[in-house]
């Protein structure tokens, strides 16, 4: 009897060490990674070749949910306004939330799906076929060679993504409202140029950079400690995909609210 | 004697399985040393020790009156002076044959040695030819996996080369074309191989000394002329592939 006592704070116990190992972890990778960052050799040819799979083949994916996702903000937010006579904002409120939220966080998580994914399921299959094994005894350092040209890929391309998520999700937004909300063009483009700033545009930007990191860094991560054949793969792509989301929403939250509200 | 690697005590567990016993062995210089053992008795963990990809808990390891350790490692940039031949060839699969071949290559010389012929030279020693140069790894059989993974191994010219079960997956006449190339390439290059193997023709053919592994720990090294006469049970039993003898197969062990 007296044992089932015991059970729950086991559990957390338990919970919260692994926490804390993992985390452990994740910060002596990081070191790991920081100065693999900073010394030679320097991979370019991995750097372009990740730039194009992460970055230029995700240009589909973020262009049609950044489309979607103006297209139903301005229908919402139509909705909404017009409950007190203010149908008029929303050009503005597209184009800020847009600009400011939604284009890095949308952008974010879908490369969280496409992106974590696959690079963890990569990474993890190099691991259990002992591929990472040959890299180091043929003199080459797989941090050097697998982790630092797609993480800086993906915070070099993020931002770029935006910038695009960004103009298409206006336009999203741009095309609903003048074809079916009937708004007049030229007052929606003006409404949107008008309110916009450079700023609002910079702090997206400098989200999706963070993003881009957390995308890749997790996506590396779990692929490279993967343990236990294919099932192993699996569980270290959930791990990664599940962890990036999460991690791109808690940081979006706590960069909202330190550096970006004003 | 000269020693090219000495091994003193190395022992290493996962969790409470012990895998290596105090394990020690010295090999010789420009010889071929063959460790024969049963399935699991740690000898792919040992190779993966020495090279630095797991680390042991306890022992040293001597590379030319050197010791090997982590840090060691990298500062005698042990790495370019071997080839290791994995047991299930581990070639990287986003690149082609030839990628693979002369990946350790560029690393070592950038001035601009001509890598295809390279590649062709090293096909042509393992029994391909350059019609596989620009296949991709998926898209080659096991055997051919192997042999490719076997010319990456000895592609830069390592003076210590280490070949986990080279003879697997081969048919025969392949298989002997892998033991001549593994004493080509100790008498003409002057390297040192460790050779794993289970194919006892194949031991017979290129060793000269023989080290059998049982539980983690060397039980009988010799000459490879004095396998047959050894009076260890142990070994009788492995040669004769008998099921009856000394070691017992265990399933729980
Ligand atoms: N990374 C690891 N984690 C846990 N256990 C391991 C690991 N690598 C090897 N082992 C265990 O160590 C033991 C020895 O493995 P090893 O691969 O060295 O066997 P082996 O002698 O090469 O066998 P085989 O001839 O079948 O290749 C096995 O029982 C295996 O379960
Ligand atoms: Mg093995």
């Amino acid at each position: 009897m007296y044992r089932y006592i015991y059970v729950i704070p086991e559990a957390i116990g338990r919970s919260v060490l692994k926490m804390c190992a993992s985390i452990g972890r994740i910060a002596i990778f990081f070191y790991d990674f920081v100065v693999s960052l900073f010394t030679p050799p320097f991979y370019i040819k991995s750097l372009l070749n990740q730039l194009v799979r992460i970055g230029y083949n995700s240009l589909p994916v973020i262009g049609l949910t950044a489309f979607f996702t103006g297209g139903v903000l301005a229908l919402q937010i139509y909705v909404g306004g017009s409950r007190f006579n203010a149908e008029n904002i929303v050009a503005s409120i597209v184009a800020l939330g847009i600009t400011r939220e939604l284009g890095p966080v949308i952008a974010g998580l879908m490369l969280a799906g496409r992106v974590s994914a696959s690079i963890s399921a990569e990474i993890a299959t190099m691991r259990v076929t002992e591929q990472i094994d040959a890299l180091i005894t043929l003199s080459t350092n797989p941090m050097k060679y697998l982790v630092v040209p797609r993480v800086l890929a993906a915070v070099i391309s993020l931002p770029i993504l935006v910038i695009i998520a960004d103009i298409i999700g206006i336009m999203g937004g741009f095309v609903v409202g003048t074809k079916t909300l009937g708004f007049i063009e030229q007052s929606y483009i003006k409404n949107t140029l008008d309110i916009i700033e450079l700023h609002d545009v910079m702090s997206g930007l400098i989200k999706a950079a963070v993003f881009g990191f957390i995308v890749a860094f997790m996506g590396c991560y779990h692929g490279y400690n993967s343990t236990g054949g294919a099932q192993g793969v699996g569980r270290s792509t959930t791990l990664a995909v599940v962890s990036a989301s999460i991690l791109i929403l808690a940081s979006n939250y706590i960069l909202t609210s330190l550096v970006f509200t004003n | 004697m000269d020693h090219i690697l000495k091994i003193n005590e190395l022992s290493k567990s996962f969790g409470d399985k012990s895998v290596l016993d105090n394990l020690s062995i010295n090999i010789e210089r420009n010889k071929s040393q063959v460790i024969i053992g049963g399935s699991g008795t740690g000898k792919s963990v040992l190779l993966k020790c020495i090279l630095g990809l797991i680390e042991p808990d306890g022992g040293e390891i001597f590379f030319n009156q050197q010791i090997l350790n982590k840090k060691n490692r990298a500062d005698i940039d042990f790495h370019s002076k071997i080839g290791m031949l994995f047991q299930g060839a581990a070639l990287f699969d986003s690149l082609n044959v030839q990628e693979n071949i002369t990946f350790g290559i560029k690393k070592l010389d950038s001035n601009h040695v001509n890598l295809t012929e390279i590649a062709v030279d090293k096909l042509k020693k393992v029994g391909l030819d350059s019609s596989v140069l620009c296949l991709y790894p998926s898209e080659l059989s096991g055997g051919m996996q192997k042999r490719v993974a076997l010319a990456r191994a000895i592609a830069r010219n390592p003076e210590l080369l280490f070949f986990d079960e080279p003879t697997t997956g081969l048919d025969p006449i392949m298989a002997d074309v892998i033991n001549n190339l593994i004493n080509e390439v100790i008498e003409e290059v002057g390297a040192t191989a460790i050779t794993i193997t289970h194919d006892m023709e194949s031991a017979k053919k290129i060793a000269d000394n023989i080290s059998m592994l049982y539980k983690g720990a060397v039980i009988w090294t010799g000459d490879a002329v004095d396998i047959n006469s050894s009076n260890n049970p142990y070994v009788d039993q492995f040669i004769k592939g008998s099921s009856e003898g000394p070691i017992k197969i265990n399933p729980n062990d």
